[in-house]
């Protein structure tokens, strides 16, 4: 096509109309007014499961923070490895074995997966590029018992994430706005789907984007997220939330771990810390 | 003229209020609120408040002081010269913070209802109800009365408030768990304290663009109650489990000082005269008294059980 003789005439209508665009969506964005974006969270998982209904919780209080940034999350069941192959899904939080964990994470990269049901430490060790645990591994809850047992022989204590009577850094309004909604108490797993959606949501309200690969990066950086559970906790290199975990004696939460006396109450990596496997 | 009208502002604030004033500390085990004496730095009496007194906040015109009191989810108002509960009235669930606007009415947050809530202390009466994210806790008033900022815990949110719309018109999602915050005096500036992220960040209010953060050295530091120097050039930051007070430069955020107080320090005071502020220390069951001139502590002073909020009629 050969150059249009009107294109000097249009070319100020076209500068004027971005004018136009940009003083719109600045005032826009200053009334706090914008577009709903949308995130899909893929779900791999039973549909009554504790999994879901943390998930499910996570979603609820997603969507709290999100409306007021413009940011609106779903919850995306997928069936299995082959499903979230293309799925569009910005995270999967996955309560799955881990042989199909591993499957998982390779169908849905560059997306990442967070594992909230399999406490394997070889799973850890395998150190996938996007594989994450909200959910204790066994050595970081074998950690905490020993540590236990070594200031109190006498009293043999299950390390938990989570439990429905813990009410410290906030957890008491968790385990109610759990149970309120859910009619049950929230279990280790519930916590971990919970934190897992908790964790995408903070870093999309703080990096205001929702790609996949930098939501990922980002949730592998500093992310201050504190679970209600009263600490800086971050990501190991693992893939493995850092975490403080609860000693339970039949229902009764009896300490926190890492025990003070036995270990810095501060040093998270006292629980658990595992390395990739080479 | 003006300098004439500020000195008859000045004489009326100095002859309607005693020399030192009276400071009022709330006690979130005992369920009192010890009065102290500012001029002496003695506790003058211990007054039954109601359950679980937590935030703590006097009148513009200093007649009356709030109380939350936590577990009867209400609000108790003291008589400051008659030392009694004069009244109280029902506040929503769980009232923590609060703070008094310049027209006299209070804006607490409700922690478990995801929410702000106004009332007139005067009548009990709520005046409004805002929506905000989940877990609201710190709350501020800008010194014009025009904006309010509620921090939201666990949405690591600061909305800002527009007044009397009580319509948000502004987020600014800051470090992980948003407990406290404060304005400029000319409103335009706000600070925030997030307690996990450990830091202090400092934001435009009318652009939401964050200005600086200062993270604080002490990873213990779980900072939470936040305010200015009368002269608007330091911070002054509650450390937390640092059991410290770090004051800040209020233009950079860098760490001038840093003042060793009790244990678990987490409220904060300015007298009006801006030479004295005191601290809440929880687990030394004591309150601080620091001169802001050479930032020493210059008493302590035992009061009850786990003191939480203090305010200054003076």
């Amino acid at each position: 096509m050969s150059p249009s003789p009107a294109r000097p005439i249009r070319r100020p209508v076209h500068a004027w109309l971005a004018v136009l665009c940009i003083v719109l969506l600045a005032a826009s964005t200053a009334s706090g007014a914008r577009e709903t974006r949308q995130v899909r969270i893929g779900f791999v998982g039973a549909d009554s499961s504790d999994a879901m209904r943390g998930a499910s919780q996570g979603i609820d209080e997603a969507n709290a923070q999100g409306r007021f940034l413009g940011w609106q999350y779903e919850l995306v069941p997928l069936a299995d490895a082959a499903a979230a192959r293309g799925a569009e899904v910005a995270v999967i939080v996955a309560d799955a074995a881990p042989a199909a964990l591993r499957e998982l994470a390779a169908a849905a990269a560059p997306s990442a997966v967070i594992n909230v049901g399999a406490t394997d430490d070889a799973l850890r060790a395998a150190c996938l590029p996007n594989l994450l645990h909200t959910l204790p591994s066994a050595a970081m809850l074998a950690d905490a018992e020993a540590q236990w047992r070594h200031k109190h022989a006498d009293s043999p204590a299950t390390a938990r994430a989570w439990h429905e009577s813990f009410r410290k850094y906030a957890a008491a309004q968790l385990n109610r706005r759990y149970e309120a909604r859910h009619g049950k108490p929230m279990s280790d797993v519930a916590w971990a789907a919970w934190a897992a959606v908790k964790l995408v949501s903070n870093t999309i309200a703080t990096s205001d984007e929702a790609i996949p690969a930098r939501v990922h990066e980002l949730m592998r950086g500093d992310i201050a997220f504190d679970g209600q559970k009263g600490a800086d906790m971050d990501f190991r290199d693992t893939g493995q939330l850092r975490q403080p975990l609860l000693l339970v004696d039949g229902e009764t939460i009896v300490g926190e771990a890492p025990v003070r006396g036995v270990a810095d109450p501060g040093d998270l990596d006292t629980l658990g810390r595992g390395a990739c496997a080479k | 003229m003006r300098t004439a009208i500020l000195a008859l502002l000045l004489a009326v604030a100095c002859t309607s209020h005693a020399a030192g004033g009276r400071v009022f500390v709330s006690n979130e085990r005992d369920d009192t609120v010890s009065v102290i004496d500012a001029a002496s730095n003695k506790v003058i009496a211990t007054v039954p408040v109601g359950k679980r007194p937590r935030g703590v906040g006097v009148s513009p015109d200093g007649s009356e002081v709030y109380v939350a009191i936590s577990g009867d989810n209400a609000i108790a108002v003291l008589d400051p010269e008659k030392l009694e509960v004069v009244r109280t009235f029902e506040s929503g669930d769980d009232p923590e913070a609060f703070a008094v606007h310049p027209n006299g009415n209070i804006y607490i947050s409700n922690e478990e209802d995801a929410k702000a809530s106004v009332y007139n202390p005067r009548n009990g009466e709520k005046i409004a109800e805002i929506e905000v994210g989940i877990e609201p806790e710190g709350v501020a008033v800008s010194p014009d009365g025009s904006r309010v900022i509620v921090t939201s815990e666990s949405t690591n949110m600061l909305h800002i408030i527009a007044v009397p719309e009580h319509e948000i018109v502004a987020n600014i999602v800051v470090g992980a768990r948003p407990r406290a915050a404060t304005f400029s005096a000319d409103g335009t500036i706000a600070y925030a304290t997030s307690e996990i992220s450990g830091e202090v960040k400092k934001v435009d209010v009318a652009t939401g663009t964050i200005l600086g953060r200062m993270p604080l050295a002490d990873d213990k530091a779980k900072p939470k109650d936040v305010l200015l120097s009368r002269d608007g050039k330091r911070l002054f930051v509650a450390g937390g489990r640092a059991n410290s007070i770090f004051v800040l430069d209020a233009d950079t955020l860098e760490v001038l000082d840093t003042i060793g107080v009790g244990k678990r320090v987490w409220g904060l005071a300015l007298s009006r005269d801006g030479k004295r502020l005191y601290t809440t220390d929880g687990v030394d069951h004591q309150v601080s008294v620091i001169d802001t001139e050479s930032d020493d502590v210059v008493a302590t002073v035992p009061v009850g059980k786990f003191p939480w909020g203090v305010a200054i009629d003076d």
